[in-house]
């Protein structure tokens, strides 16, 4: 699967199971910042997620994999197998 | 001391739950160690990655009548009520109105849902769903004919509803209450507990391992009487109820606040209120669920609470025997607590290797966390402790000795009405309701419902990173609630955010994100369900969502009775003021018309097919929905902020006559009961009500009841009556309906809505229907329903 593929995935998933806006996100929005306000509950999410859909385990991973669309869809990239 | 008007004591125990069907087996069971928690037998457990509980072995459940009509959390909560019943030695109550219900519950008839959306869509399975059947339930079981109702706030449910109780006697509405809670366990709780990795694989290990908690099932009873009623007849007393505490986190909708500073203020309330030292609490069942943010926040709420007054308090969490039984826990806890005060005897907290022991002692100080073994101590008050999703904390004591609890201290302050926020199919906004009452709006089909959009986030500049996690109730609820401060023109600060409270009123609360919930893991396994909805599952989160976004701390309570609960918010907010809880309350009426909502009321025959309106004979309703937000204040607090009155509250009441739940026929007279209540609450006559908010919506069994109740009450008067039907215009909006009766009686006296469409009700029945203008109105009584015979009123006034 392209990058590009993964990213707008990831982006899709965001905005109708997280109810972000789509507007505001991009793919190197800070995904934790204030804007999103993504938190601890919906870090469970994008695990369950990716887990999901691309058969990567992002659990007990560190949190710098989480910071944006980009830095989660290169850890797939990087682990898929 | 305690003045003995103020006195509750404690005559009856019930309990059911893993560790035994009764208080005796329990309480053995308990002192010898035993845990009931088990690897699961009832649910699905593939692909989970815990499959323990602690479940109810009963094979007596259904020896009660017409079973069927009831879900396992009523089965539950009706044995633990009969037990309590028999144990005070009190029996059938006939319909007496001094006898009430209060009862806590989580998940309620959530075994319905599943039963209802996997077998078939039975009809017969809709009227067990909501909380509110519960409470009903047990009513109906031993003829109780008070006040009867629910409390929604998730795992602190229990607890409240003893508090709760307490305050309805001692402010003279009560001599009995039958209070208490129940949950069961189910695949919504496990599923939505696993979504959030909450569950422990091995076991809840409160204060110790802290790696999540496991679910239980039961019910807990507590019969609370008057001190007066328990001596005229001779009663058992087991001990007084002190004094209670219930806060708002204002953090997080499902994680506590790490400072714990919240909870403090409750257990400081709980303290406060029973006029005790800190000192005088001998031991602490702590809420202990096991999940480390808990824990931690209880550990270091004590620490700050206790560690200079009483170090050395006792404390332990019973839910490592229980399982956390949610709504049932604090009625469960209740039982524990009451019994070790009596016995003078500290349950333990089990499974701590020395290892455990010596790694504890680093975190709890000089403070003794009771474990393995059960403790004998002197003991003359205990505390009881529950928190919640939603941000909900609650403390309670109990205690040997009467304390020195001072209730219905603000009785004499005039209540003011300060500030109304309207979400209607009509539109989100105050402006936008009387604008449609202007031109005259109607309904477009036989099922409405609001729709918050971005311009109302934008408008209250409520940003996307809070909206984004509401589900449809909150949207509705938080709007509502912001729009209410607004125009009340009350900001939230620092220095008043506890003294400003929220009781929300909800017929069905998260009943539909239940629903979508079970939906969800029917199709992908009890191990695929959404941490990001599960939350959405309890009652209480549309008002844990407005606390967190207004910074709401005091009093928070959500109540679910039907669709009265929207009266009953102000009812109860009232009284919180009069008992000098808190200055201000906002009162709300909340509910939702889902898809599934619409199916329930055309399953259930109660969906008219084509708009119909109030006093139409007709079969059914059109269904809508809202939410309505209600500031009411103390008076002199209104003043000292220039705050502008739209009116007073000036009394409420509240009748009942038992019926089946989900019925209303035959319950006629207990209306009557509930207007002659309120005015004698509000000190005034039938005389001087000058028109009426009530609830007709066009379902004939229902209006006639309204219009029957109104001949008997104000006789041949009636015929000059303007009555006020909000439901033409948003249909059978259950909760949110019954709020924005209230708030149309506020608008009209505020002089905000100088003519409305009104029905008269001619001597010989017929009715009529005009224009008519408000500008005379001195006093408006305001009426609502719920099914299973309860009825409530409130009077507002210039």
């Amino acid at each position: 699967m392209a990058n590009e593929e993964i990213k707008s995935k990831l982006k899709a998933f965001f905005m109708s199971d997280l109810g972000v806006d789509g507007d505001v996100l991009n793919y190197d929005t800070p995904l934790f910042g204030e804007e999103i306000g993504l938190d601890s509950v919906d870090s469970l999410e994008i695990i369950s997620f990716v887990d999901d859909n691309f058969g990567v385990s992002m659990t007990g991973v560190a949190k710098e994999n989480f910071q944006s669309i980009d830095t989660i869809a290169a850890f797939i990239e990087k682990n898929k197998a | 001391m305690t003045s003995n008007n103020c006195r509750c004591v404690v005559s009856g125990l019930g309990v059911i739950c893993a560790v035994g069907n009764n208080v005796e087996e329990t309480w053995k069971n308990a002192l010898n160690s035993v845990s009931g928690i088990h690897k699961t037998t009832s649910l699905d457990t593939k692909n989970c990655y815990a499959d323990l509980a602690a479940e109810v072995n009963c094979d007596t459940l259904d020896d009660i009548e017409c079973p069927d009509e009831k879900d396992r959390a009523s089965k539950l909560c009706i044995k633990a009520a009969k037990e309590a019943l028999n144990d005070a030695g009190l029996g059938d109550f006939a319909d007496s109105s001094r006898v009430s219900v209060i009862i806590g519950s989580c998940v309620g008839g959530v075994l319905s849902i599943e039963k209802y959306h996997c077998g078939g869509k039975d009809v017969n399975e809709i009227p067990k769903m909501p909380i509110a059947a519960i409470a009903s339930q047990v009513a109906e079981s031993c003829h109780a004919g008070g006040i009867v109702t629910n409390v929604g706030n998730a795992c602190a449910a229990g607890t409240i509803s003893i508090a709760l109780a307490c305050d309805l006697i001692r402010a003279g509405k009560a001599d009995v209450v039958i209070a208490g809670g129940s949950d069961s366990f189910a695949s919504v709780p496990y599923s939505g507990f696993l979504s959030l990795h909450a569950l422990d694989e091995n076991g809840c290990s409160p204060f110790n391992h802290c790696n999540g908690i496991t679910l239980g099932e039961g019910a807990g009873i507590v019969i609370v009487e008057s001190l007066e009623h328990a001596e005229k007849r001779n009663a058992k007393r087991y001990c007084e109820v002190l004094g209670a505490g219930v806060t708002s986190d204002a953090h997080h909708i499902t994680a506590p606040r790490e400072d714990g500073i919240c909870l403090l203020e409750a257990m400081d309330r709980a303290v406060k209120n029973s006029g005790i030292k800190k000192s005088d609490i001998g031991y602490l069942n702590a809420h202990g669920t096991g999940t480390g943010k808990n824990d931690n926040a209880e550990i270091n709420a004590f620490h700050k609470f206790f560690d200079e007054e009483n170090p050395t308090l006792s404390v332990s969490s019973t839910k490592v025997m229980t399982g956390h039984c949610l709504g049932a826990a604090g009625a469960i806890e209740a039982v524990f607590s009451i019994k070790a005060l009596t016995t003078n005897t500290v349950l333990p907290t089990l499974h701590y290797t020395a290892e455990d022991s010596e790694a504890l002692k680093a975190k709890a100080g000089q403070m003794d966390y009771v474990q393995n073994t059960p403790r004998a101590k002197e003991l003359e008050c205990v505390m009881s402790n529950n928190v919640a999703f939603g941000g909900t904390n609650a403390s309670i004591v109990f205690s040997k000795k009467p304390g020195d609890v001072q209730s219905q201290v603000a009785k004499d302050k005039k209540i003011a009405v300060t500030g109304v926020g309207i979400v209607s199919p009509l539109g989100n906004s105050k402006e936008a309701y009387l604008e449609s009452v202007k031109n005259g709006k109607l309904p477009e089909s036989a099922s409405i419902c609001s729709t918050v959009t971005n311009d109302d986030y934008k408008e209250l500049g409520i940003k996307m990173a809070f909206y984004r996690k509401l589900d449809n109730l909150g949207q509705l609820q938080t709007v509502s609630g912001m729009r209410a401060l607004k125009d009340a023109n009350l900001t939230v600060s620092e220095d008043n955010a506890k003294q400003i409270g929220i009781i929300v009123g909800t017929s069905e609360g998260g009943l539909g994100a239940t629903y979508d919930f079970q939906e969800l893991i029917t199709e992908a396994g009890n191990a695929g369900g959404s941490a990001f909805k599960f939350p959405h599952t309890v009652y209480n989160a549309a008002g844990g969502y407005l606390s967190i976004l207004s910074g709401i701390k005091g009093y928070g309570v959500t109540i679910t009775t039907g669709p009265l609960s929207g009266l009953d918010s102000i009812g109860y907010s009232m009284n919180v003021i009069h008992d000098g809880q808190e200055q201000v309350m906002m009162a709300t009426g909340t509910d939702e018309n889902l898809p599934i909502i619409t199916e329930f009321c055309q399953k259930l025959n109660v969906a008219a097919d084509k708009v119909v309106e109030p006093y139409s004979n007709s079969n059914g309703f059109v269904v809508g929905d809202g939410s309505v937000s209600i500031i009411i204040e103390n008076e002199d607090y209104a003043k000292a902020r220039g705050a502008k009155v739209y009116c007073y509250a000036l009394g409420y009441g509240n009748g009942r006559k038992n019926v089946k739940f989900g019925h209303i026929s035959g319950s006629d007279e207990a209306l009557d009961l509930a207007i002659k209540e309120a005015l004698n609450d509000a000190g005034i006559g039938i005389d001087e009500i000058d028109a009426v908010c009530g609830f007709a919506n066009g379902l004939k069994k229902l209006d006639d009841i309204e219009k029957g109740a109104y001949a008997r009450v104000f006789g041949d008067k009636l015929a000059s009556i303007p009555l006020f039907q909000v439901k033409e215009r948003v249909g059978e909006g259950r909760a949110a309906s019954a709020a924005l009766a209230a708030a149309e009686a506020a608008l009209m006296l505020g002089g905000e809505l100088s003519e409305e469409n009104a029905y008269f009700v001619a001597n010989d029945g017929s009715v009529s229907k005009k224009k008519v203008a408000t500008a005379g109105f001195k006093k408006i009584l305001v009426t609502s329903f719920a099914t299973g015979g309860s009825y409530s009123a409130v009077v507002f006034g210039k």
